[in-house]
């Protein structure tokens, strides 16, 4: 495999984080204070940021599983990667599934979801098959189209006065716990603990030593833009826009300029296709990568295979409302056991191995049980 | 596997000093009509073949003979300086060193060779020279005398411009050399010449400066062009196609250009050019995506106008791809992200085509892109009529007869504009193939079938190499030194790194910055 640059893993970092967040309002629980509930969940994430990172320190060339053998046994750690891989190969079906219901809301009424759906898996499959590189480099280049989209749309927005800070206040109108309530654990979850993911691309950073400031910053300046835009619907929509699907789709509409540039829809609509882009290839990656690591098959096998069972379990939830209650719902606090519990009883395990390398079965069966 | 028998292969196809299944070579016999003889069987008695009788002054009993091919000989060369110094020598000698003397001190053209098989004296007529053989040695002397009728130089017909040096590179490989020497005149400047084809025995030349281009890079396509075996070499593209990191991509990863100052600039970038005898068109390689939407023009103009025009060439470029897509997909599907008055007036002109707008527009796309062959091949002399049939016929005809709405006519002549917009052609070929491609898919899923399309070729470009370098450098990966250029132009004086940026040998043209004239406020 091909060597990840620092500043292409920096792109990589906010890309991900990003996603199609901001098409969407995040923390609406706390109504006006959503931003505030996005800017308390990146923080809380921040933290564990700092455990993933800690965690690959004790051995910056160690893939996840490799990883996971540091802190316990060999078959507990392929048996919990085994768990990442569907971990991951689920995430990946979440953002197929939601690719394919928000493209027939939004821009294709009248065709086939399973269409769509097997189209963007299939270019998901190219890159998986084209390996990280071919990943990392075409991320790079949407990075620019994302940046000039996302900013243009900002500076139309703000340029035509649809903004309205009012909409902000009163600021924790009912004390403080509604936004820790939104933000804890929905948002904690979903995006910012979802860099998990970075366990399995980071062994194949070229520099290790700039790792840690590729991702802390990267994460920090996502964090802020994702937090930026909440605020921004916020602003334009009020309390609307925790009513609608894409409330994002709806403050562009609102945006006019002359009596020309008016219907901006496809922009949104780009903006989505390259953020759902990005988090489904990735997530369909690391879970080849683990995948691949356990059960050795070359990556086209693997990949293939995989594809086929992300694309058949995409069609697994009947319709849109039970996919969504079952990612707004269950599947949130689900991936936290993914997404913090596990590094971080991994991180507690290998520093206590390092101290006293004595332990390996104690270590062994503890793993086992928050595995399982 | 390879490296085994690259030794014989390469032997073979240059001067061999043993065949290559092993055995050895049939020597020149001493007696003269018996070698004759066979250097005419080998050649099948063709009736090109001179041999000349004659003798010398100096050997007086010695029957000696001069013989060439003469299409591919100077005749007034061979007279002056082989026939005419042998026949005239008189000065007394040693009979055992007749060969030697003949080689070095009676024979007056450039290059002199002993060749002792028949082999070696098929190769050197064949190659130009001419041999002078004498009764009683196994031996021949080989004399540089190839000429022929070439081309002379004159002006590039495919890559002009208004401001520049206004030749072009010629058949001629040595012409094309010197042509290129002349305008680098640095002892860095190197060459390696390769045989090419078992049948042809083309000159390759590969041409790059020492201490600027990548010497792993100089070596691969070596390696790449010796591994080569076929009969014949024809044009570059032959060996393009050869040693292409990849064949199956509609984008080129080598340009080509019949600019000797373009491949002067090439070359000084560390790329490194490939020339094959026969053809004007130079090779350039490694050549990544932004290299294609260079013209040579760019570096004589003004850097603000050279800047305008990249940009331009990009967005034409990206036009000549998506334009006919995305007006089929919003045609199509997506009438709501048109302004209304433009919604109404595009839809009152489609009222009564009897086509969906994909069929519309492929309809159209392929009758330019016959009219566009048919002007390639045709005979000058009915230009006049093609376009008269293409303009009038098929362009307002097909629109007053309803067949075609004028929107579309619109939308097919800008792409074909924005397709010749593209300086290297290879480039603008692989947008008209995409384009078709991208048609389909808009026309079977609207904006996020051309999405998908582009996001497709994407992820295609970003894995694709040329000679090692990443085909979508200087953007991803990102070369901060290189990436404001490719761009735009920078003014002369900023230009300071060389535009190959994977190499990291010598990476800065000049010391840079502001000269000191306009520092001063």
């Amino acid at each position: 495999m091909n060597r990840i640059g620092t500043y292409q893993l920096f792109v990589m970092v906010i890309m991900f984080h990003i996603g199609s967040t901001p098409l969407f309002q995040l923390g609406s629980k706390a109504k006006q204070d959503s931003w505030l509930a996005v800017l308390l969940g990146a923080a809380a994430g921040l933290l564990v940021m700092v455990v993933f990172v800690m965690l690959q320190q004790r051995k910056p060339d160690a893939s996840l599983v490799g990883l996971m053998q540091l802190a316990v046994g060999r078959w507990a750690a392929a048996a919990i990667g085994l768990l990442y891989a569907v971990y991951f190969a689920y995430q990946s079906m979440r953002n197929v599934r939601d690719f394919g219901e928000l493209t027939s809301l939004s821009l294709l009424q009248n065709h086939p979801k399973w269409l769509i759906m097997a189209v963007i898996l299939l270019i998901a499959w190219y890159t998986v098959v084209n390996g990280n590189e071919a990943f990392f480099r075409t991320t790079q280049l949407l990075f620019i189209v994302m940046l000039a989209s996302y900013c243009s749309l900002a500076i139309l927005i703000v340029s035509n006065r649809l903004s309205r800070l009012s909409m902000l206040r009163p600021v924790m109108e009912e004390g403080p716990m509604p936004v820790v309530h939104a933000a804890l654990p929905d948002i904690f979850s979903f995006p910012f603990t979802q860099g998990v993911i970075f366990l399995v691309f980071w062994k194949y950073v070229a520099n290790w030593k700039a790792v840690r400031r590729a991702s802390y910053w990267g994460y920090i300046a996502s964090a802020l833009f994702i937090v930026f835009m909440n605020a921004m619907s916020m602003t334009v929509l009020g309390p609307l826009a925790a009513t609608s699907s894409l409330p994002f789709l709806e403050v562009v509409q609102l945006v006019q300029v002359g009596n020309f540039i008016e219907r901006l829809d496809v922009v949104v609509t780009l903006l989505m296709f390259i953020g759902l882009y990005v988090k489904l290839t990735a997530f369909y990656l690391a879970a080849v990568l683990v995948l691949r690591e356990i059960v050795r098959v070359r990556t086209k096998w693997t990949a293939s295979i995989l594809g086929g069972i992300i694309y058949a379990a995409s069609f697994a939830e009947r319709n849109n409302t039970i996919h969504l209650w079952l990612g707004l719902g269950i599947s949130l606090k689900l991936s936290l056991v993914m997404q913090v519990a596990i590094p971080t009883v991994l991180l507690v395990l290998a520093l206590l191995r390092l101290q006293g390398a004595e332990r390996p079965a104690g270590a062994q069966t503890a793993a086992e049980r928050s595995g399982g | 596997m390879f490296g085994s028998n690259k030794g014989n292969r390469n032997g073979n196809k240059s001067q061999p000093q043993a065949r290559a299944d092993g055995s050895k070579l049939e020597p020149l016999s001493p007696n003269l009509t018996a070698s004759l003889q066979s250097i005419r069987a080998k050649l099948g008695n063709s009736g090109d073949v001179m041999i000349r009788a004659l003798r010398s002054d100096a050997m007086p009993g010695l029957e000696m003979a001069v013989v060439y091919i003469r299409a591919i000989v100077e005749e007034d060369h061979i007279h002056q300086n082989v026939i005419h110094p042998v026949m005239g020598w008189s000065a007394p000698l040693e009979p055992a060193t007749w060969m030697e003397t003949l080689r070095q001190r009676v024979i007056s053209t450039g290059a002199t060779k002993l060749i002792h098989s028949i082999d070696d004296a098929i190769y050197a007529l064949l190659d130009g020279q001419c041999l002078v053989m004498t009764n009683g040695f196994g031996q021949a002397v080989a004399a540089e005398t190839s000429g022929g009728e070439m081309r002379s130089v004159s002006e590039p017909n495919t890559q002009t411009v208004i401001r520049g040096p206004q030749y072009s590179f010629n058949e001629s490989m040595t012409t094309n050399v010197g042509l290129l020497r002349r305008i680098v005149r640095s002892a860095d400047f190197r060459m390696k010449t390769i045989t090419v084809g078992r049948k042809t025995r083309t000159s390759v030349g590969i041409i790059y400066m020492d201490q600027i281009a990548d010497p792993k890079v100089v070596d691969e396509i070596e390696r790449r062009i010796n591994e080569i075996d076929i009969d014949g070499i024809l044009e570059s593209n032959y060996i393009e196609e050869f040693i292409s990191d990849q064949t199956f991509t509609p984008f080129p990863t080598m340009m080509n250009s019949e600019r000797p100052d373009t491949v002067a600039s090439s070359i000084l970038d560390g790329q490194i050019a490939i020339l094959v005898d026969g053809t004007p068109f130079v090779l350039i390689g490694p050549a990544t995506f932004f290299h294609f939407f260079r013209s040579a023009e760019d570096n004589y103009q003004r850097f603000d106008i050279s800047s305008f025009l990249r940009i331009l060439r990009y967005v034409a470029f990206l036009a000549s791809m998506l334009l006919p897509s995305l007006f089929i997909a919003i045609t199509t599907f997506h009438q709501e992200m048109l302004p209304t008055p433009l919604l109404i007036s595009l839809a009152s002109q489609r009222e009564g085509i009897p086509f969906p707008a994909l069929v519309e527009a492929l309809l159209m796309e392929f009758t330019f892109e016959i009219l566009r062959e048919a002007g390639v091949r045709m005979p000058r002399a009915i230009g006049p009529a093609i376009s008269i049939v293409g303009a009038l016929v098929l362009g307002q005809s097909a629109v007053q007869a309803g067949l075609v709405s004028p929107a579309m006519v619109i939308v097919v002549s800008f792409t074909a504009i924005s397709n010749f917009v593209t300086p290297q052609i290879s480039m603008a070929s692989a947008s008209r193939l995409i384009r078709f491609t991208l048609m389909l898919l808009a026309g079977v899923l609207g904006i996020f079938g051309i999405m998908a399309g582009v996001l497709f070729l994407l992820i295609h470009m970003t894995g694709l190499r040329s000679f090692g370098v990443p085909y979508m450098a200087p953007f991803a990966p990102v070369y901060n030194q290189v990436w404001p250029d490719m761009i735009i132009r920078l003014p002369w004086w900023a230009r300071v790194y060389r535009l190959l940026a994977t190499s990291k040998v010598n990476p800065h043209r000049q010391q840079g910055g502001r000269p000191s004239h306009q520092k001063r406020k």
